[in-house]
């Protein structure tokens, strides 16, 4: 692997994902919620894209709806199917706090995950839906490569604004009011349930937006991209980088995407060689993540927002 | 307009079978508009209940609170705040995260904390007046040197006059103190009475919860006695002070006149 093609795959993957950490810092940094089902979105994302998009079901398939749509319908159902998955687990999980909503969010993902493996009308089931649509970049006269990255970061430079917009304003206030002490919040006329559910719901349409670019990236959604795995990835990410900034949220998300793409891009010329490197990724990742956790480089780089 | 501000009507709470508040009939009273009302008792009198009761932060086993005239039953408590009444907490509870200024800020119910207002940005108009209505209250409460502050290093008489700031900014109708010169040191009691008789004179209805009788008994002008979570007694502080069962249950003879 060239420097060309590692740095464009940290650009992609690191903004694809740091949707998800930027999405989790408004959730948890500033809404005190403990989401860890953030997957369940980005997967709902990804199956809504790839159905919306596929050819009506022929032959072998045994997945029963295809629309045939072009790219951003597909897209726009990956918003709006986060959306309403939000809206079905935020609704009950209202009235729970700490680790109970963490368990129940992660009950949920979970769920989604074993329906999308055993229903198989939905996605072909384990096997997943493969050949994905994605849409053409040559008519800006961009390669795949150059055109999904700039997506990715288009993607993440809205959502970032998104955040920041809602942090700034009053609204930010109240929320961060409501996570420090709901009784006080409640006492100067904050609806918390409100304010919880519309940041539990909100949060939620960009990672399905990224969803739908990660299913047009790797042109294939199965159960098995879509684990928990992931959403232990974004929470890694976001404390790597030091809660409560946006901008912590993305040097956290690049730093762990670079350094898993550097290790990825190393040759090995026996299987041997590749196990140990593998055996010494995972070391090497402890270590780093202790060192960053003692030193907190990305917290010091962004006091300077938080403070103010 | 209704004389009564606040009426409260055979109230009663319930802990696991445990009767907090109410006693045997319920526990009723009534406020009038305009009034500094002293609320007292020993320890695990119910007082706080009763604040927890009125303020919807707990709710009611039985019985009913009407503020104006309007049944307070399956009222959210933020609901309640916003139909003018304010309350303090017994252990002062202030927004970490926020500034001095923030915490008194987000007080004031703003535009800004619709989404709609959020994206559109139609927020920015009212923020100025906020801010300086923000700055106002504190001066009137003496943390206007503190503004800029962060919580944690403000004393704990400050952050009980930082909690009537961020009531004092959503002009409350009526407020309920809970134990206002708890860990506030002598020298600064003379200044909050000054700023509770303040409040009093711009005719908002207070409730405070005190044990400083000297304090309490300086400026209220009815006083309620709760034993056991029943009322014991109502009346002026001279009365109060001379009632030979308050004086058993709470007072002690030193306050006997």
């Amino acid at each position: 692997m060239n420097i060309e093609q590692l740095l464009l795959a940290v650009l992609t993957y690191g903004c694809l994902y740091s949707v998800m950490t930027v999405n989790l810092n408004l959730q948890y940094a500033r809404g005190g919620m403990i989401n860890f089902g953030t997957v369940a979105y980005f997967a709902a994302g990804a199956y809504a894209y790839a159905i919306f998009t596929q050819e009506p079901p022929s032959g072998l398939d045994q997945y029963a709806f295809g629309f045939n749509s072009p790219w951003w319908v597909g897209f726009i159902a990956a918003g709006v199917a986060a959306f309403l998955f939000a809206i079905v687990t935020g609704w009950p999980t209202l009235r729970l706090r700490g680790e109970y909503l963490a368990l129940t969010t992660f009950a949920f993902a979970e769920v989604l995950h074993s329906i999308f493996l055993n229903e198989r009308r939905i996605g072909n089931g384990s096997v997943g839906l493969s050949n994905v649509n994605r849409p053409d970049f040559s008519w800006i006269g961009m390669s795949d490569n150059y055109g999904f990255a700039g997506a990715a970061i288009l993607l993440l430079m809205f959502t970032a604004f998104l955040c920041h917009r809602i942090l700034a304003s009053p609204y930010g206030r109240a929320i961060d009011a409501v996570r420090d002490d709901e009784t006080a919040a409640e006492a100067v006329g904050k609806d918390i349930k409100r304010l919880r559910f519309e940041i539990f719901v909100i949060s939620a349409v960009p990672v399905g937006f990224a969803g739908a670019l990660y299913a047009m990236i790797t042109t294939l959604v199965s159960p098995g991209l879509f684990t928990a795995e992931v959403t232990f990835f974004v929470w890694i990410a976001l404390i790597l980088g030091g809660e409560h900034t946006i901008k912590g949220a993305i040097f956290g998300t690049l730093a762990l995407i670079l350094f898993e793409e550097v290790v990825r891009s190393f040759n090995f010329e026996t299987v041997r060689s590749a196990e140990i490197a593998a055996s010494v990724e995972h070391i090497m990742t402890g270590i780093i993540f202790i060192m960053i956790l003692r030193w907190q480089p990305f917290d010091r780089f962004t006091k300077k927002e938080a403070v103010q | 307009m209704i004389d009564d501000i606040l009426v409260v009507n055979k109230l009663t709470k319930q802990f696991g079978g445990l009767k907090a508040v109410g006693g045997q009939g319920g526990l009723s009273f009534n406020v009038k508009r305009g009034a500094l009302v002293g609320l007292i008792g020993p320890n695990g009198a119910g007082k706080s209940t009763t604040f927890n009761l009125i303020s919807g932060v707990l709710e009611p086993s039985s019985g009913s609170v009407a503020l104006n005239g309007k049944d307070l039953s399956n009222i959210k408590s933020s609901e309640i705040a916003s139909h003018g009444l304010g309350r303090t907490f017994q252990t002062p509870r202030a927004f970490t995260s926020l500034s001095v200024l923030e915490n008194v800020m987000v007080g004031a119910g703003s535009t800004g904390e619709r989404l709609t207002s959020v994206f559109s940005g139609s927020w920015r108009t009212d923020e100025a007046d906020i801010k300086s209505k923000a700055i106002e209250v504190l001066q009137q409460v003496g943390l206007d040197d503190r503004i800029g502050d962060i919580v944690a290093n403000l004393s704990g008489g400050e952050l009980r006059m930082l909690e009537v700031a961020r009531q004092l900014i959503r002009d409350p109708e009526i407020l309920l103190l809970d134990e206002p010169t708890a860990g506030v040191d002598p020298s600064l009691q003379g200044k909050l009475s000054s700023i509770l008789v303040d409040l009093h004179n711009e005719g908002r209805t207070l409730i405070v919860v005190e044990h400083n009788l000297h304090f309490l008994l300086s400026i209220a002008d009815v006083v309620i006695v709760l034993q056991n979570g029943e009322l014991l007694a109502e009346g002026t502080p001279n009365e109060i002070k001379n009632d030979q069962r308050v004086i058993s249950a709470y007072l002690g003879d030193e306050y006997a006149a």
